[in-house]
């Protein structure tokens, strides 16, 4: 591990890494992923020449290098900028008062590192919540307050603003989950997540700059195409389509989804990676809201079929332009409620975050999780279960945006205490859970040896979690599953599962909550839920 | 053993900062514009559901339903934090240790303060003489237990700061200041409470020479030093970051515990559409802001498909 890293060294020496990580040192996990403890690729040998490459040895962002001096000193004026516009009412009423507090009233007594998990894992000191305000808090003090250099030897204001500064500052701000488990435990209630969420916002709001997977190939795409995974209307009801004659195949049961049916009472919809991805998630969604007699719809319209609005991670543009396009959208269809499939941060963007935003008749549509609904479905009697259908080692992963940040705990739980007569808890679980690591976009975020990251560092403690979860059976011979109801969680359980090999090392694979539903269906005769890695 | 007065204008010019610019910090936080919706659980007063972090949103149809909320589980929560400083005994207990008499010694020394200007007070209207009128004798003691926690807290956060290697991390000089400051007014009065003999009655002279306007008694030069200390704190504190416990207010009830959702046709609405009415200027490309542009018009604009 590097050694102790002072704030100010952020914008010194650009030509080095400010950190580096070594495998060895992050916290050990459970045999047979103890040795060795993971890797992170090394960067090609060309890539410091082709992008910024200074902040851990990892590249997420590919950020270009500017080309003349001229473009850089733009760049880091524009960076200057963006800093005093974060405190004007105008561009940032949206967390004018959350910021400033966060600004003001930090009291540097470091209780929210031990809660964070990027931290935990590595020990890192740039990983420590605090590192990445702190400078932030410094640029602020010197740069967009008035006599700001003057008094920066009192307030201790002393990192330069620079290129290196900034080019270290983005791809940190892409180091934090914003899970918020830090802020919940700050005596003060400063909000470090709030802090990083705010950096990624000055970056794409006023630099332009944002992760393609977020941005282009994100909330752009969806507003252009209909779905940030490129999937256009009439490809999008093909495939879910194909996914109805499958379900029907394999359960026996006619499987059909209603379309754009005008005053339903529930609009479902799905974070469209499920139907990429996890298609039996939609699949078993059709199946359980049919066979309770939900009358319930998918709609095609503009974005209605993708429920993701990446914008909640990195701009708030972006996330009020799909916000107000997906209840819009059901306002026109006429539906009474817009329900959230099984997806975090859609869960988040429609129902709290953007609440305010939707104003006058856009409130005739209620919004509200799919979690409450799939309780009072499983309790209604309506469907018959037979809960030693699922007789095998289940947990649950508590999704930061459902969890922490809504405080939906209990539905989930209710629902696998009576159909999983194995599940057991993580520890800690329900809102004082760790994020599985993919949280605030990096669940998409794939460039370089990003992945690496994500699964090895962001992602350990949650790993570590779920052996321990399972450790009373730790074998592959014995099947276990974890639930994850959240389709970015689930990417990242994935590819977690997959880096470590716990799917043939200790038989563990995953999947969501409605898949564990419909594999205790009576009437499905078939087990629904493959022992495969998907 | 040396002695020496105040000006009363010193007296007053710090008093007065003191009053006028706490009032205007803590109204700017308070005047800061609506901000979306940003809870964060548990919220306490989520009835039946706090205690686990649960909220409203647990329900299906919840919209349908009364709200239900407690008022004994928000004030319970909150009395934990103020009186025993729960989140940094959960959650940080090294630091506890000295930040929890610190915090107390403080909260003694508000009492006695105001056990001083009571006392003042009726001195000043001639209802009792100079000494603690009808307050018990021990409120002295209030201070002097006050004053040694406060101390011992500050030495121990002092210390802490500099030999924590992660605690250094991110101390400024204005956060050494700061507990530097505190401790000088904590030991200053400690020395005054045990050495000057009539320090409290002079203390109560001193009081009501501000509340009367009248000519301020000669003191002991550890009181003398003790009274400006602890004045220019009072002048300095609302400039400074010690401000949190205000602050702290508004993180719980205006930030991580207002699920409020926005009600068509009421206040927050008004508001809200007042701000969506305030003009962009974003400089990146995407947000297609011209300065002219307010925040409706940017969020509607269609993209071309
Ligand atoms: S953010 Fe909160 S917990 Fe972290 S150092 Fe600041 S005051 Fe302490
Ligand atoms: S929000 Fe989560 S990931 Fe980010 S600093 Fe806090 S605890 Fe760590």
């Amino acid at each position: 591990m590097s050694g102790r890293v002072r704030i100010k060294d952020i914008g010194l020496r650009g030509d080095q890494p400010l950190a580096e990580i070594d495998t060895d040192e992050l916290i050990p996990l459970p045999p047979p992923y103890d040795n060795p403890g993971g890797t992170i690729q090394e960067l090609k040998p060309d890539a410091a020449e082709r992008m910024v490459c200074n902040l851990d040895g990892v590249v997420a962002l590919s950020l270009p290098h500017p080309e003349s001096p001229e473009e850089e000193r733009a760049l880091v004026d524009h960076f200057a900028e963006g800093l005093k516009k974060l405190f004007t009412r105008e561009n940032n009423w949206s967390f004018l008062q959350p910021l400033t507090l966060a600004m003001e009233y930090c009291v540097g007594c470091q209780t929210c590192s031990d809660a964070c998990h990027v931290f935990k894992a590595s020990g890192q000191e740039i990983y420590r919540p605090t590192y990445r305000s702190e400078v932030w808090r410094r640029l602020v003090k010197k740069y967009a307050k008035p006599n700001g250099k003057l008094m920066a030897p009192l307030t201790g204001a002393d990192v330069d603003l620079n290129w290196t500064t900034i080019s270290r500052l983005y791809e940190l701000a892409y180091r934090c989950n914003l899970c918020r488990r830090c802020a919940q435990v700050c005596p003060i209630g400063v909000d470090n997540g709030l802090i990083a969420h705010e950096l990624r916002k000055l970056f794409s709001q006023e630099l332009g700059w944002a992760p393609r997977e977020l941005h282009e190939q994100g909330t752009v795409l969806q507003l252009q195409v209909g779905s940030s995974t490129g999937m256009n209307q009439v490809l999008v009801k093909d495939n879910v389509e194909f996914i109805d004659e499958d379900m029907t195949d394999e359960t026996g049961i006619e499987v059909t989804t209603p379309w754009d049916k005008e005053g339903a009472d529930v609009l479902l919809i799905h974070n469209a990676g499920e139907i990429m991805s996890w298609p039996e998630n939609p699949g078993a969604f059709a199946i359980i809201l049919n066979a309770a007699g939900i009358d319930w719809t998918l709609a095609s319209e503009g974005i209605e079929y993708d429920g993701v609005n990446y914008g909640l991670f990195y701009d708030d543009v972006q996330l009020a332009r799909i916000a107000l396009k997906h209840v819009s959208a059901a306002k026109k269809l006429g539906v009474k409620k817009i329900v959230m499939g099984e997806c975090g941060h859609q869960h988040k963007a429609i129902m709290t975050v953007a609440d305010r935003i939707l104003t006058g008749e856009l409130r005739d549509v209620k919004r509200v999780s799919c979690l409450p609904l799939l309780e009072e479905i499983v309790f209604s009697g309506k469907i018959e279960f037979d809960p030693s259908k699922n007789d095998f080692p289940v947990t649950l992963h508590d999704p930061c945006n459902i969890v922490r940040n809504l405080g939906i705990v209990e539905p989930q739980r209710r629902i696998l205490r009576y159909l999983c007569p194995q599940f057991r808890e993580m520890t800690p679980h329900g809102v004082d859970n760790y994020c599985c690591g993919g949280g605030s976009g990096f669940a998409v975020m794939s460039g370089n040896n990003f992945t690496d990251w994500r699964v090895a560092v962001a992602g350990r403690m949650k790993f570590k979690q779920i052996l321990d979860a399972f450790a009373d059976q730790p074998g592959p011979e014995v099947k276990k599953y974890v639930c994850a109801p959240c389709s970015n969680c689930k990417g990242q359980i994935r590819d977690m599962l997959q880096y470590w090999g716990a799917l043939e090392k200790s038989g563990i694979t995953y999947g969501g909550l409605v898949e564990l539903i419909v594999n205790a269906m009576v009437d499905v005769k078939e087990p629904f839920i493959k022992w495969e890695m998907h | 053993m040396m002695s020496g007065s105040i000006p009363l204008a010193v007296c007053y010019g710090l008093l007065a900062i003191f009053v006028v610019a706490f009032l205007i910090r803590s109204l700017k936080i308070a005047r800061l514009p609506l901000h979306l919706r940003w809870e964060l659980a548990p919220v306490p007063k989520e009835k039946g559901r706090g205690r686990y972090g649960g909220s409203y949103l647990e329900e299906f149809e919840w919209w349908k339903k009364p709200r239900e909320e407690s008022l004994v589980a928000e004030v319970a929560y909150m009395l934990e934090e103020i009186v025993f400083l729960k989140a940094l005994w959960a959650h940080n207990r090294r630091l506890w240790w000295f930040s929890y008499p610190f915090h107390i010694g403080l909260y003694l020394l508000v009492l006695a303060a105001f056990g001083g200007v009571l006392a003042s007070g009726m001195a000043a209207v001639g209802v009792a003489g100079l000494g603690w009128g009808i307050l018990p004798k021990w409120i002295v003691w209030v201070a002097g237990v006050g004053y040694v926690l406060t101390a011992l807290g500050a030495l121990g956060l002092l210390a802490s700061r500099l030999a924590d290697p992660k605690l250094r991390l991110i101390t400024t000089p204005v956060a050494l200041f700061n507990l530097v400051l505190v401790l000088a007014v904590a030991v200053t009065g400690a020395l005054a409470v045990t050495t000057v003999p009539g320090s409290a009655v002079d203390a109560v002279a001193f009081g009501r020479a501000l509340l009367t306007a009248g000519p301020v008694p000669h003191m002991a030069g550890v009181l003398t030093a003790h009274l400006i200390l602890a004045m220019a704190f009072l002048a300095y504190l609302p400039f400074s970051q010690m401000m949190h416990f205000v602050a702290k207010y508004f993180t719980y009830h205006q930030v991580r515990w207002d699920d409020r959702p926005l009600e068509r046709g009421g206040a927050m609405e008004r508001e809200m559409q007042k701000l969506l009415q305030q003009p962009v200027t974003w400089a990146a490309e995407h947000v297609h802001a011209d300065g002219r542009k307010n925040w409706v018009d940017i969020a509607t604009e269609e993209v071309p498909r």
